[in-house]
C-alpha cells in the first residue's frame, strides 16, 4: 500500500512538473472547450478516406472535415483543432474520460454503443455497408456462390461477425482467414490465399484502385450489413450534442441549398431565399441556442464548404479522394434518393 | 653425424594451401566431394536470393513517382521507394513544422557536438563533459524542441546549458592545441599560475558567472515558436522517448540495485518489490496502464500530457531491467574490493562511489548495451496507443491516398535505419569495453 501511494505520488509530482497539467472545474463540454482554446476531436489510427495523414503532416478525410468543421462552428477558425488519434481498443475510454471532446472516426452506430457506453451518436457522415471483392476470373458474380470459400477479413471487428453470421444463414460453409492489417489481407488476397476479401465496401473500393491490376477483381453487389458511421459525444450534455449534429446538418442543408465554400459570402449578401439569410445569420437567432456566434454556419462553410464538396473532396473524384462515386449511393442528397436529410433549419 | 652450421636455417614459406586464395577454397570449400556439393548448393542460393532482392529493390524499382498508380505503371513487381521518398520528413521529424525542422537538426548536432571531445584523448576532465550533458543538455534540447515561453526554472537551466557548452568547447580548443585542461591554460594566461588554490578558485568562479550572466542575457532574447507535444513523431520521437528512457533509468537503476542490497529492510522490501512488479509485466501493458487507467485515477478533468504518461512508462519499466544489469554487475566485485575501502575508511558512499562502481560498471557495458538497444526498439510500441512514432509513420504511409497498400517498402526501409542505428551503437560498446579494459592486459 505504502509503495503504492509513494509510487503515485511520485510519478504525479514528476508528472505535474513535465506537464504543467491544468484542473478543469465541471463545467459543459462547450465552456471547456472555449476556455481551453482548442477543440480535441479524436480519430483512429488512419484509415484512407477518412482520416490519415499526407506527406506533409497534415490530417485529412471526410472525419477530418467533421471535426473542423465543428471548430469553425465554436471558433470560427477550423485550425483551433487538436487531432488526436486513438486506437480502437481506447476509442470509447478515451471520450468517457474527457480526453476527448468528440469522437469523428470511421464507429458504426449501434444500440448496444449507442445505449450502454455512455455515448451519443449523431448524424450519420457517412453510410457504408459490408462487401465482398473477388478476382474476376473466379466467375463469381454473386455472394451466393461463394460456398465453401476462403475469405479474408481483418479481425476485432464487426466485419468477421456479420461474415460468420452472413455464412451460417445462407449455409455457405466460408472459412474465414483473419488478419490484423489490412495490407497483410490484401496481399495474401493478392497472391491467391483466399477466394475474396470481405470489408466495408468504400474500403474495398479504395483498396481494390491500388491493386496492380484494378480491373481484375470486381466488388460483388450484395451487401451484408448496414455501417451508418456517425460522430458521437459524451452521453448527457446535450448542448454540446447539439452543436456536433447542427454542424453535420448544417453541411448537408447548405449543399441542399446551393451554397458552397467559393459563394458563401455572396449568398449571405445577396440571396433572397430566407432559408439561405437564416441559416448565414443575416436573418432571425438560430444560433442561440447553441451558445455559439451567429456566424457559426457561415464559419463551417467558408471552412470546409458543404456535404457534397467534403465528399468530392476526400471520398469522390477529388485529387485526395479514393474514388467512390456518389450518385446512387446512400450517401447522395435526399432529393437524388440518398439518405442525407437535414431538418429545417429555422 | 650431425651437421652443424652457424647460420641459422631460413623460415620455409608457409605452405600454398595456408597463404593463395585457391589453397584456401580448396581446404574450405571444396576438400570433398560432398562438401563441393554443398558449397555449390549455397552458392546457388545466396545468389537466387540476392539477385531477387536486387531486381526487386533496385532494377525494376521506382524511385520518383507521384503516387502509387505511377509506381505500377513503370513495374509491376518492383519496390516503389517513391511513397518511402515523399514521407522522408514524416518519418524523421514527424508532424513537426516544415519551417521549424532546423531545430531539431540543431538539437542532434548539438549533442554531438557536446559529446565529440570525449572521444578526443589530448582533452581533459571527461568525467565533467559527460556530467554536463546529463545535467545541462536535456533542457536546452528541450527548449529547442518545445520552444513557447521560458519560466524562470527553465531561463537559469538553458543558460546553464550554454555556459557548459562554451565551456566545454574553449576546453576542447585549449586541449587539442595547448594539451592541457582550461583552467590550467587560464592560470599561465593570467599569469596566476604560481597563485594559492584559493585565488585560483576565485578567479575562475569569476570567469563563469560573467559568463553566466552573459549568456542570461542573450538567451533572454531567444524566441522560438511553441510546438506541441503532439506534433512529435517519426525516428525524433522514438529517440526522445528512448534517449530520456535511458538517461533517467540508469541512475534510477543504479539506486534501486543499491536499494535491494541494502542491509535497511524497509529499503530492500521496497526496490525488491519495485523491481519485481514492474519485471514482471509486459512494456505493452505498462504502456495502457499509463495511458488509460492512469487518468482515471486522476481528478475529474486533470489531464495529463500523453507522452510524459509514455515516458514515465518508459523510464519505471526500464529502470528495472537495469538494476538487475547493476545488482549482478556489483556481485562480480571481490569481497576484498569493499574491505579494502573500509580500511581506508571511507563511507558506504564514497566506497560506492570511488571503489565498486567504476570497477562494476566496467563490467556492466556489453549487458547496458544491449538493454539501451533493447529499449530503442522497444520503445515502437507506442505506436499502439496512438503516438507517431517512426513505427506509427511507416505505418501510414500505406494509408495516405495516393500511395495506398505501400507497406512492405517502408518497413524494410525501417528495418535498415535501426540495424543501421542498432550495429553502430554494439560497434561502439565493443570499442569502449576494449579501451577500459586496457588496464587489464598485463
Amino acid at each position: 500500500m505504502k509503495l503504492k501511494s509513494t509510487l503515485m505520488t511520485m510519478t504525479a509530482t514528476v508528472a505535474i512538473l513535465f506537464s504543467g497539467a491544468t484542473f478543469a472545474t465541471a463545467e459543459t463540454t462547450l465552456e471547456t472547450v472555449k476556455a481551453r482554446g482548442n477543440l480535441r476531436c479524436q480519430v483512429g489510427s488512419p484509415s484512407p478516406g477518412f482520416y490519415n495523414l499526407d506527406s506533409a503532416g497534415a490530417w485529412y478525410g471526410i472525419d477530418v472535415a467533421i471535426c473542423e468543421a465543428v471548430a469553425a462552428a465554436v471558433f470560427g477558425d477550423k485550425t483551433k483543432l487538436e487531432i488526436q488519434s486513438v486506437s480502437s481498443q481506447q476509442r470509447f475510454t478515451a471520450l468517457a474520460n474527457g480526453d476527448s471532446d468528440l469522437l469523428s472516426r470511421t464507429a458504426t452506430w449501434t444500440m448496444s454503443r449507442d445505449t450502454q457506453l455512455g455515448l451519443d451518436f449523431l448524424q450519420p457522415n457517412f453510410y457504408d455497408g459490408q462487401g465482398f471483392i473477388v478476382r474476376k476470373d473466379s466467375g463469381i458474380t454473386s455472394a451466393l456462390q461463394l460456398k465453401g470459400a476462403k475469405v479474408c477479413v481483418t479481425t476485432g471487428t464487426t466485419t468477421e461477425l456479420n461474415l460468420t453470421d452472413f455464412s451460417r444463414l445462407n449455409e455457405l460453409n466460408i472459412s474465414n482467414v483473419t488478419f490484423e492489417d489490412f495490407n497483410v489481407r490484401d496481399d495474401t488476397y493478392l497472391n491467391g490465399g483466399c477466394d475474396a476479401v470481405t470489408a466495408d465496401k468504400s474500403a474495398l473500393a479504395g483498396n481494390k484502385a491500388n491493386f496492380p491490376i484494378p480491373g481484375d477483381h470486381l466488388i460483388l453487389p450484395e451487401t451484408l450489413s448496414k455501417e451508418p458511421l456517425a460522430p458521437a459525444v459524451r452521453h448527457g450534455d446535450n448542448q454540446w450534442a447539439d452543436i456536433v449534429r447542427w454542424s453535420v446538418y448544417a453541411l448537408i442543408n447548405a449543399e441542399e441549398l446551393g451554397i458552397t465554400q467559393a459563394n458563401v459570402d455572396d449568398m449571405r449578401s445577396t440571396s433572397k431565399d430566407p432559408n439561405v439569410l437564416r441559416m448565414l445569420g443575416a436573418e432571425g437567432d438560430l444560433n442561440t441556442g447553441l451558445g455559439l456566434d451567429k456566424d457559426w454556419a457561415y464559419n463551417i462553410i467558408k471552412a470546409v464548404g458543404n456535404y457534397g464538396e467534403i465528399y468530392e473532396a476526400y471520398i469522390g473524384g477529388g485529387e485526395q479522394a479514393i474514388g467512390i462515386s456518389r450518385a446512387g449511393s446512400l450517401n447522395a442528397l435526399w432529393t437524388d434518393g440518398g439518405l442525407m436529410y437535414s431538418p429545417p433549419m429555422r | 653425424m650431425a651437421i652443424i652450421t652457424k647460420q641459422k636455417t631460413p623460415d620455409r614459406p608457409a605452405p600454398l594451401s595456408e597463404t593463395s586464395v585457391v589453397g584456401w577454397l580448396q581446404k574450405n570449400l571444396f576438400s570433398s566431394v560432398f562438401n563441393t556439393a554443398l558449397t555449390l548448393i549455397t552458392i546457388f542460393i545466396i545468389y537466387l536470393t540476392l539477385s531477387g532482392v536486387v531486381v526487386w529493390g533496385y532494377l525494376d524499382a521506382t524511385f520518383v513517382a507521384e503516387k502509387r498508380r505511377e509506381c505500377y505503371d513503370n513495374s509491376l513487381t518492383g519496390a516503389c521507394w517513391a511513397g518511402v521518398i515523399a514521407w522522408l520528413d514524416n518519418i524523421f521529424y514527424g508532424r513537426y513544422p516544415r519551417e521549424e525542422i532546423w531545430r531539431i537538426d540543431f538539437g542532434g548536432l548539438l549533442l554531438v557536438a557536446w559529446m565529440l571531445p570525449l572521444w578526443l584523448s589530448k582533452v581533459k576532465g571527461k568525467i565533467l563533459i559527460g556530467a554536463s550533458v546529463i545535467v545541462f543538455y536535456p533542457f536546452l534540447a528541450g527548449y529547442m524542441f518545445t520552444g513557447g515561453d521560458k519560466g524562470w526554472f527553465m531561463q537559469f537551466m538553458v543558460t546553464g546549458a550554454i555556459t557548459a557548452f562554451v565551456i566545454n568547447m574553449t576546453n576542447m580548443l585549449v586541449g587539442l592545441l595547448k594539451n592541457t585542461s582550461l583552467d590550467v591554460f587560464l592560470m599561465q594566461l593570467s599569469g596566476q599560475a604560481d597563485a594559492g588554490d584559493k585565488t585560483q578558485r576565485n578567479i575562475l568562479l569569476a570567469m563563469v558567472a560573467t559568463l553566466f550572466v552573459a549568456a542570461f542575457l542573450w538567451q533572454a532574447s531567444w524566441n522560438v515558436t511553441e510546438v506541441v507535444w503532439t506534433k512529435w513523431g517519426g525516428l525524433f520521437l522514438t529517440l526522445v522517448i528512448a534517449g530520456i528512457g535511458i538517461a533517467s533509468s540508469m541512475p534510477l537503476g543504479i539506486f534501486l540495485a543499491l536499494g535491494r542490497r541494502s542491509k535497511l529492510p524497509v529499503v530492500r522490501v521496497l526496490s525488491t518489490g519495485f523491481i519485481e512488479i514492474f519485471r514482471s509485466v509486459p512494456l505493452i501493458t505498462v504502456l495502457f496502464m499509463a495511458t488509460t487507467m492512469f487518468p482515471l485515477f486522476m481528478p475529474e478533468g486533470f489531464v495529463l500530457n500523453k507522452l510524459v504518461q509514455v515516458i514515465i512508462a518508459v523510464i519505471l519499466f526500464n529502470a528495472c531491467y537495469m538494476a538487475e544489469i547493476v545488482r549482478a554487475g556489483l556481485q562480480a566485485i571481490p569481497k576484498g574490493q569493499f574491505e579494502g575501502a573500509h580500511t581506508i575508511g571511507l563511507g558506504y558512499w564514497g566506497t560506492m562511489g570511488l571503489i565498486i562502481m567504476p570497477q562494476a560498471l566496467k563490467h556492466m557495458i556489453p549487458n547496458i548495451v544491449g538493454n539501451i538497444i533493447g529499449l530503442l526498439k522497444d520503445t515502437t510500441l507506442v505506436s499502439i496507443i496512438g503516438l507517431f512514432d517512426i513505427l506509427g509513420m511507416l505505418r501510414s504511409i500505406s494509408k495516405d491516398v495516393p500511395w495506398v497498400g505501400l507497406h512492405k517498402e517502408p518497413l524494410i526501409f525501417g528495418a535498415m535505419l535501426f540495424f543501421i542505428i542498432c550495429f553502430s551503437m554494439s560497434k561502439y560498446s565493443r570499442h569502449l569495453e576494449v579501451k577500459l579494459s586496457a588496464g587489464d592486459k598485463h
